[in-house]
């Protein structure tokens, strides 16, 4: 561990501008993370724009303090409205809202505000201490290690997402097919550009994204016309836990915390799956079971702690080998590249002062979301009863100027809008969108890994097998990749003696 | 989660065609000359396995329709929510870019109608959130055209 890097990077980020930005990213974060139907990933897309002409360190600490302030700020619309501000906070609304409805929002948000904090405190330690030398393990990976790792991440993607593995494949190869068309970087030659030259140079990350993830959102927010859920008003803004609560959900909140930490590591996985795991854990050992639920202190802590913890997880591939661990590490991925820094092993060396900036900032976020929640939840929580048809056209408006201000090119604007349709549909069909986007983002790599190893072995594959890394990798892949079917057979035939017994 | 197979279907054959188009154009992509896999065989084969998921997804969702109402499939389906919000919402925006591509007018005044309509739209053209929806469309589209022009140097569209 680099400590005087860490301790410079912190020391940038107390400059005013950069810790303005800091602030500006937390506080737009929660937010955000808590007006339904806005999401952090829609946030982190369209902010992506006004970052062109920052100073890279700057970029990075505002987008990662967005991150870490959208994951939290979805607690507060979990809690008050029943309604989870983001997909990973569903599982505080279990138990979030029944406490607060029992006349206890206030202790209900110092719970969740408390173990998101410790959840992020724990995954920045974990983050601090396995990046370095992970990213030093990965400077050994050669083309056929980098390909077949690609593969693993984008089957372990399609078999964790929501829905069915076959609609994760779907999902995951549509995005990588459709970051192919331009021209071919071994070739020189332009390649499934149907006669557009505009595609000459590829479809770009930022449309793609924003018409996505923020379009899609907002054209699904426009046909819903559900009514505002009954609220909770917080008499109090006091939601410090107490230390002696502190100490009864020390193992929980420490337990969810390293089970976020390891779901964000797994590419793609993201913060919904890991606060369910955490929950059901916590559900399984707890001596009071039947409180989930009804609004157990247990439940809360562990869904908050384990959804926080992913974010610093996540982060880890994605410094330490360019492998984005959710969808909004995938646009951080597309913001590095914007600011032409490559992501990967090698960003230690590349980079220094942005590896550690981006670990400052995750921890420096975290503590400003704790500080900001604790004294200001009261009046964040006013402002998640905005009218949506007041804040769902400015949206689009925003759309509208960030995938324009790319290249300046209208070109962009209609794909935007057409993968916004696209987005909206899959979502209808069920259709996963992480994978969708993190194929995008990550095929380019894999297919130049590919070619560049085939390159140096003259077309012969049998490096997959004959390497320990890659024949890892692919073993990986295929078990994940049957294991479905084995476990559907398994849980058929369990039933079916269970009925005949 | 509910199935929607009717939904699913659909969906999954217009992937199925895109990647199919995807595919005819990959496989008419010359051999690599100065490499063993050329630019042809990854787009091919990712396309084929999609347009091969999408079957499978096509198939499950029809027999997951066997023995059912169709028209009762349809119903359930297809009912609920607020399409026309979601229509709305998509001919607005489409009417708003392409009035931006054309330079019909500068960006403040296109975004200004542009809100005003979407926001009354959404707001079921009640009079009473007239001029509140004028007042936030006026500040957000010239707002924006400052901020992005003067602060950002962007180089909006018109």
């Amino acid at each position: 561990m680099d400590l005087p890097a860490l301790l410079g990077a912190i020391g940038h980020i107390f400059a005013p501008w950069t810790f303005f930005m800091l602030f500006l990213g937390t506080s737009l974060g929660i937010v955000v993370g808590a007006i339904p139907g806005l999401s952090g990933a829609m946030l982190i897309a369209l902010t992506l724009p006004l970052t062109f002409y920052m100073d890279p360190f700057d970029a990075v600490v505002l987008l990662i303090s967005m991150y870490v302030g959208a994951i939290s700020g979805g607690l507060i619309t979990a809690t008050l409205m029943r309604m989870p501000g983001t997909p990973a906070s569903v599982m505080t609304t279990l138990d979030g809202y029944p406490m607060a409805r029992a006349g206890q929002p206030g202790r209900a948000l110092g719970l969740g505000i408390t173990a998101s904090f410790v959840g992020g405190l724990v995954s920045w330690i974990v983050l601090l201490t396995i990046t370095q030398p992970l990213s030093i393990l990965a400077t050994r990976f050669g083309p056929f290690e980098y390909f077949t790792l690609i593969m693993m991440a984008m089957v372990l993607i399609a078999s964790v997402s929501e829905g069915s593995m076959v609609k994760g494949l779907i999902a995951g190869l549509l995005g990588m097919l459709v970051s192919m068309p331009g021209v071919d970087p071994s070739s020189g030659m332009p390649r499934l550009t149907f006669g557009f030259y505009q595609l000459n140079g590829g479809l770009q990350l930022l449309p793609v994204l924003i018409g996505t993830f923020a379009v899609s959102q907002v054209i699904k927010d426009c046909m819903d016309r559900s009514g505002v859920p009954e609220r909770q008003e917080m008499k109090s803004s006091k939601v410090l836990m107490s230390l002696r609560d502190l100490r009864k959900g020390a193992g929980n909140m420490l337990r969810s915390s390293f089970i976020g930490t390891w779901i964000g590591i797994l590419p793609g996985i993201g913060a919904s799956i890991g606060s369910v795991v955490a929950y059901t854990v916590a559900k399984n050992v707890s001596d009071t079971p039947e409180k989930f639920g009804k609004g157990s202190e247990e439940g809360i802590i562990a869904s908050e702690a384990a959804n926080n913890a992913t974010v610093g997880g996540a982060l880890i591939p994605l410094i330490a080998m360019g492998i984005p661990g959710s969808v909004i590490d995938a646009i951080l991925i597309g913001a590095l590249t914007i600011h032409s820094i490559q992501p990967g092993p090698t960003l230690f060396l590349t980079n220094n002062d942005i590896v550690w900036g981006m670990i400052a900032a995750c921890l420096l976020a975290n503590i400003l979301m704790f500080i900001l929640m604790t004294s200001s939840v009261r009046y964040i929580s006013g402002l998640i009863y905005l009218p949506k048809s007041f804040v769902l056209p400015i949206v689009m408006m925003f759309c509208v100027i960030g995938s324009y201000a790319l290249n300046n090119t209208m070109f962009d604007v209609w794909v935007m809008l057409a993968f916004g349709v696209m987005g909206f549909l899959m979502e209808k069909a069920s259709i996963p969108l992480g994978p969708f986007v993190i194929g995008f983002v990550l095929a380019p790599l894999g297919e130049e890994k590919l070619r560049s190893g085939l390159m140096m072995t003259a077309g012969d594959l049998s490096p997959i097998v004959t390497r320990p890394f890659p024949l890892a990798f692919t073993l990986a892949a295929i078990g994940l990749l049957i294991w479905p079917f084995i476990s559907e057979r398994r849980r058929k035939a369990k039933a079916q003696a269970r009925e005949e017994g | 989660m509910d199935r929607r197979p009717l939904i699913e279907i659909g969906v999954s054959a217009l992937i199925a065609l895109i990647c199919a188009v995807f595919l005819v154009q990959a496989l008419a992509l010359p051999p690599g000359r100065f490499e063993p896999l050329g630019s042809g065989p990854v787009p091919t084969w990712t396309a084929a396995i999609v347009i091969a998921c999408c079957a499978v997804v096509i198939v499950s969702a029809i027999l997951s329709l066997r023995g059912k109402n169709l028209a009762q499939a349809v119903q359930r389906e297809f009912s609920g929510g607020y399409p026309l919000g979601g229509v709305m919402m998509m001919a607005f925006t489409v009417a708003y870019v392409g009035a931006l591509h054309l330079k019909l007018a500068g960006f403040g005044f296109l975004t200004l109608a542009y809100l005003l309509l979407m926001i009354m739209g959404m707001e079921g053209f009640d009079r009473r959130r007239f001029w509140p929806a004028v007042v936030l469309s006026a500040v957000a589209a010239f707002g924006a055209q400052y901020v992005f022009t003067e602060i950002f140097v962007v180089d909006l569209p018109v």
